[in-house]
């Protein structure tokens, strides 16, 4: 089970399992991200390469448009997966 | 255990509802599963995605055998396709050289102690097989 949302404080939140299959959904919310905003992972627990590729093309966008993601509060498995992915260059990741 | 996943994205949710079965039965804990899921899923997404022609079904085993789980996913009728020879994402570059692509296999790569593909021309039969060391 996934589901996003974004708050009234305009985070978005991540709950569930980001899988290939999930997005589509998760395409709706982000592409509506038009400033700089967080991206909760607290209530995340899985994230394969569907989910990376459109954060970040999300973080793309935002960056060519002067705003970015920041993203918070990701489980050990999943931080080690953006490690790999190398993506400490693309995203500012609050521990 | 092994079973066959219909060749689509949304068979996911059955896929995992199957390591959900091994990972149980395996007595893995949740480092090695979510290690399991991810890598099957990137490899299972890659064949749905990438492997051309192919029948109804990818064929997916797995077991473990003491310390190493042993998986593989086999997809029969399917054009030779070897995705090693893949272009690799530039993981080191700034967002503005990042291209998207690649990165499924570049992360399973880097997660399983090994990764083979190997092609029976004669059946047309593409096989992926992994082990991955568990930890103590």
């Amino acid at each position: 089970m996934f589901e996003i949302k974004r708050s009234t404080n305009g985070t978005v939140q991540l709950h569930g399992r980001f899988d290939a299959s999930q997005v589509s959904t998760a395409k709706e919310v982000l592409s509506l991200v038009d400033n700089s905003c967080v991206v909760d992972f607290s209530e995340l627990s899985y994230i394969s390469s569907a989910g990376l590729g459109l954060l970040f093309a999300t973080q793309k966008r935002l960056v060519d448009n002067g705003g970015a993601l920041t993203l918070a509060n990701l489980n050990p498995h999943i931080r080690e997966v953006f490690r790999i992915a190398g993506f400490d260059n693309i995203f500012e990741i609050n521990e | 255990m092994r079973r066959g996943f219909r060749r689509e994205i949304d068979a996911l949710e059955e896929v995992f509802r199957f390591l959900e079965d091994f990972v149980d039965e395996a007595a893995l804990d949740e480092g090695a599963a979510f290690t399991i899921n991810l890598v099957v899923e990137e490899l299972f997404t890659n064949m749905v995605r990438h492997n051309t022609g192919g029948g109804e079904f990818i064929d997916l085993g797995i077991e473990r055998r003491g310390d190493v789980v042993h998986l593989e996913l086999v997809d029969i009728d399917v054009d030779q396709f070897d995705p090693t020879e893949a272009p690799k994402p530039a993981i080191a570059a700034e967002i503005e050289n990042r291209r998207p692509g690649g990165l499924g296999l570049h992360i399973v790569e880097t997660m399983v102690d090994t990764l083979e593909f190997d092609y029976e021309t004669e059946s047309r039969r593409m096989r992926v097989s992994v082990t991955k060391l568990l930890e103590p």
